[in-house]
C-alpha cells in the first residue's frame, strides 16, 4: 500500500456530556473514496470536521499527508489542502460567484487576481455552471450553490476533498447534478472523504464503506461485501432502513 | 383569473398606475410642513436674526457630529472585536470598557473630560498636550458611543452564520483574514440601521458639549436668547435646525443603505 494521506488514529472527541466520537480510527490512501454512512446524531459530520480540525479533537492522533493535524505549527497551510463542502453549502453571500471562488486563492495560496479568475471559470465550468460567474449565491439554486461551493474548494487545488452531506439539503431534482460533479471528481483519482446517504454515489464510487453509530465504527468494508452480506446485527437493521 | 385579464380590468380603471403604496408618505408630510414652517420663518426678520446669529453653532455641531462618529465607529470595531474573541484577557478589558462607559451619562464624561482628564493631561505634559475645548469634547463623546458601538459591531458579528467562518477557515483563511473578508463585510452591512440611528442619537447629543462652553448650535442658541430675550424664536430655530440636520442625516444613512445592499 502506498504511504497514507489520512490517519486518524484513537480519536476521541465530546460535547459536553455527548461523546460524539469514541475511539473512532481509519486510514485513507491517496486517491480512495471512503464513505461514511450512519444513523444521524452517529458522529460522522463531527468525524470529518475533527479532520480539518474545525473540531479541535480531545484525544487520540489525526495525521493528514504527514503532518499531525492537532499540534500542527499552521493549522492554516493543511486546511489549504483539504477542502471541505458543506451541508448547507456556506457560500459567502455577499460575494458574486466568481468571487467566492477567488477570495482564498488570493489570500490564502496568494494567486493574482488574473490567474485566481482563470481557475475559478476553469472550476465552474468543470461543475457544469460557467454562465453563473457573476450570480450572487442568493441568485442561485440549492444545486447550483453546492456546486459553486465545490468549485470553490477544489480551486485550491486541494489533495483531499470532504463532503458533509452535500445532497441532503437539496431539492430531489438537484441532486443527480451534484452527485455527477463528484462522481467526476472521484474518477480522477480525488481522495475523498464523503459523509453521505445517496447509495447510488456509494456503489458507484466508494473504495470502502464505513458504517457509524455512538462514534466508533460498526462496520467497514466493500460496498459489494457490506451491502451483500454484513456481518454486524446493526448493520444490517441500518441498511434495512436505507435501503427500503 | 388570468394574469392577461387582470392587466385588462386594472388598465381599464386606471391608465397611468401610480404605485400609491411606494410613496414615501412620511417624507411627503414633512414636506409639506418643512416648506410651511421654512417659508414663514425665511420671510420673518425676527428668524433670519436668530439664523444667522446661530450659523457658526451648527457648523460646531456638524463638525464635532461628524470627527466623534468617525472615531467611535473605529474604537466601536476595535472593542467589538474583542468582544468575541476567545482571548480572555481581549474580551475583560472589552467588557470592562462597554460596561463603564455605558454605565455613565455622556453628560459627566463630557464634563470630566474638560474640567479633569484636560487639566490633568495638560499638567501631565507641561502644557504640551492640550485637550481643551472641542478635542476634549470630541474625545467624550467618541469614548462614550465607541461603547455603544462596540456592542452594536459584537451582535452584527454574532448574528452571521457559524458556517461563514467554517467555510471560510476551511479554505485556510486565518480567524483575522476570515473576519475581514466574510464576516465583517456581511455584518456590517447587517448593523447599517442600528449604526445610523446611533449616529443621528449621537448629532442630538452632541448638544451637551454647551455644557464645557463651546459654541455649538445650542450654546448659540442660549446665548442669543439670553441675549435678546426672544426664547420663543430663539428656541423654535434650534429645534428647527437639528430637525433638519437630523433628517439630511436620515437621508445619507438610507442612501449607504440602499447602495450597499446586496441585490
Amino acid at each position: 500500500m502506498s504511504e497514507l494521506i489520512i490517519v486518524v488514529e484513537h480519536v476521541y472527541k465530546s460535547f459536553g456530556h455527548v461523546k460524539a466520537v469514541v475511539d473512532f480510527s481509519m486510514e485513507v490512501a491517496p486517491g480512495e473514496v471512503v464513505v461514511i454512512i450512519g444513523p444521524s446524531g452517529g458522529g460522522k459530520s463531527t468525524l470529518l470536521r475533527c479532520v480539518n480540525n474545525l473540531e479541535p479533537i480531545d484525544r487520540g492522533r489525526i495525521i493528514v499527508d504527514g503532518v499531525s493535524v492537532t499540534d500542527a505549527p499552521n493549522i492554516n497551510e493543511i486546511r489549504a489542502e483539504i477542502g471541505m463542502v458543506f451541508q448547507l453549502f456556506n457560500l459567502f453571500p455577499h460575494l458574486r460567484a466568481l468571487e467566492n471562488i477567488t477570495l482564498a486563492q488570493r489570500i490564502v495560496r496568494k494567486r493574482s487576481q488574473e490567474e485566481a479568475e482563470a481557475i475559478a471559470r476553469e472550476q465552474l465550468a468543470k461543475v457544469g455552471i460557467p454562465e453563473k460567474w457573476d450570480s450572487y449565491p442568493s441568485q442561485l439554486s440549492g444545486g447550483q450553490q453546492q456546486r459553486v461551493a465545490i468549485a470553490r474548494a477544489l480551486a485550491m487545488n486541494p489533495k483531499i476533498m470532504l463532503f458533509d452531506e452535500p445532497t441532503s439539503a437539496l431539492d430531489p431534482e438537484m441532486i443527480k447534478g451534484v452527485l455527477d460533479v463528484m462522481l467526476d471528481l472521484a474518477k480522477e483519482g480525488m481522495t475523498m472523504v464523503v459523509v453521505s446517504h445517496e447509495m447510488g454515489f456509494v456503489k458507484a464510487a466508494a473504495d470502502r464503506v464505513i458504517i457509524m453509530d455512538y462514534g466508533s465504527i460498526v462496520e467497514e468494508d466493500t460496498p459489494e461485501e457490506l451491502f451483500t452480506a454484513p456481518k454486524e446485527e446493526r448493520t444490517r437493521q441500518f441498511l434495512s432502513q436505507i435501503l427500503h | 383569473m388570468t394574469a392577461e385579464a387582470e392587466k385588462l380590468r386594472r388598465g381599464r380603471a386606471l391608465p397611468i398606475s401610480i404605485p400609491w403604496e411606494r410613496i414615501p408618505w412620511w417624507v411627503v408630510i414633512l414636506s409639506i410642513v418643512g416648506i410651511t414652517i421654512g417659508w414663514s420663518v425665511l420671510t420673518s426678520e425676527a428668524y433670519l436674526n436668530v439664523i444667522r446669529f446661530v450659523m457658526g453653532g451648527v457648523r460646531l455641531t456638524l463638525h464635532v457630529t461628524f470627527i466623534s462618529f468617525a472615531i467611535a465607529l473605529v474604537v466601536g470595531l476595535i472593542f467589538g472585536l474583542m468582544r468575541v474573541t476567545k482571548n480572555p484577557v481581549l474580551y475583560a478589558v472589552s467588557t470592562l470598557y462597554v460596561e463603564v462607559m455605558r454605565g455613565i451619562p455622556l453628560l459627566v464624561i463630557i464634563l470630566y473630560m474638560g474640567y479633569v482628564i484636560t487639566p490633568m493631561i495638560r499638567d501631565a505634559t507641561g502644557g504640551r498636550i492640550d485637550l481643551q475645548g472641542v478635542p476634549a469634547a470630541v474625545l467624550g463623546i467618541a469614548i462614550c458611543y465607541g461603547a455603544y458601538l462596540a456592542e452594536v459591531y459584537r451582535s452584527g458579528i454574532q448574528s452571521i452564520e457559524r458556517g461563514q467562518m467554517e467555510a471560510a477557515r476551511s479554505l485556510g483563511m486565518s480567524y483575522i483574514q476570515a473576519m475581514r473578508h466574510v464576516i465583517l463585510p456581511q455584518a456590517i452591512r447587517r448593523i447599517l440601521p442600528p449604526l445610523g440611528n446611533d449616529f443621528i442619537a449621537m448629532l442630538k447629543d452632541s448638544s451637551l458639549i454647551a455644557v464645557i462652553a463651546l459654541p455649538d448650535l445650542l450654546q448659540m442658541g442660549r446665548l442669543y436668547v439670553s441675549r435678546t430675550f426672544r426664547a420663543f424664536e430663539g428656541y423654535n430655530t434650534v429645534a428647527l435646525l437639528y430637525l433638519v440636520l437630523t433628517l439630511l442625516l436620515s437621508l445619507l444613512v438610507r442612501t449607504v443603505e440602499r447602495r450597499t445592499a446586496i441585490e
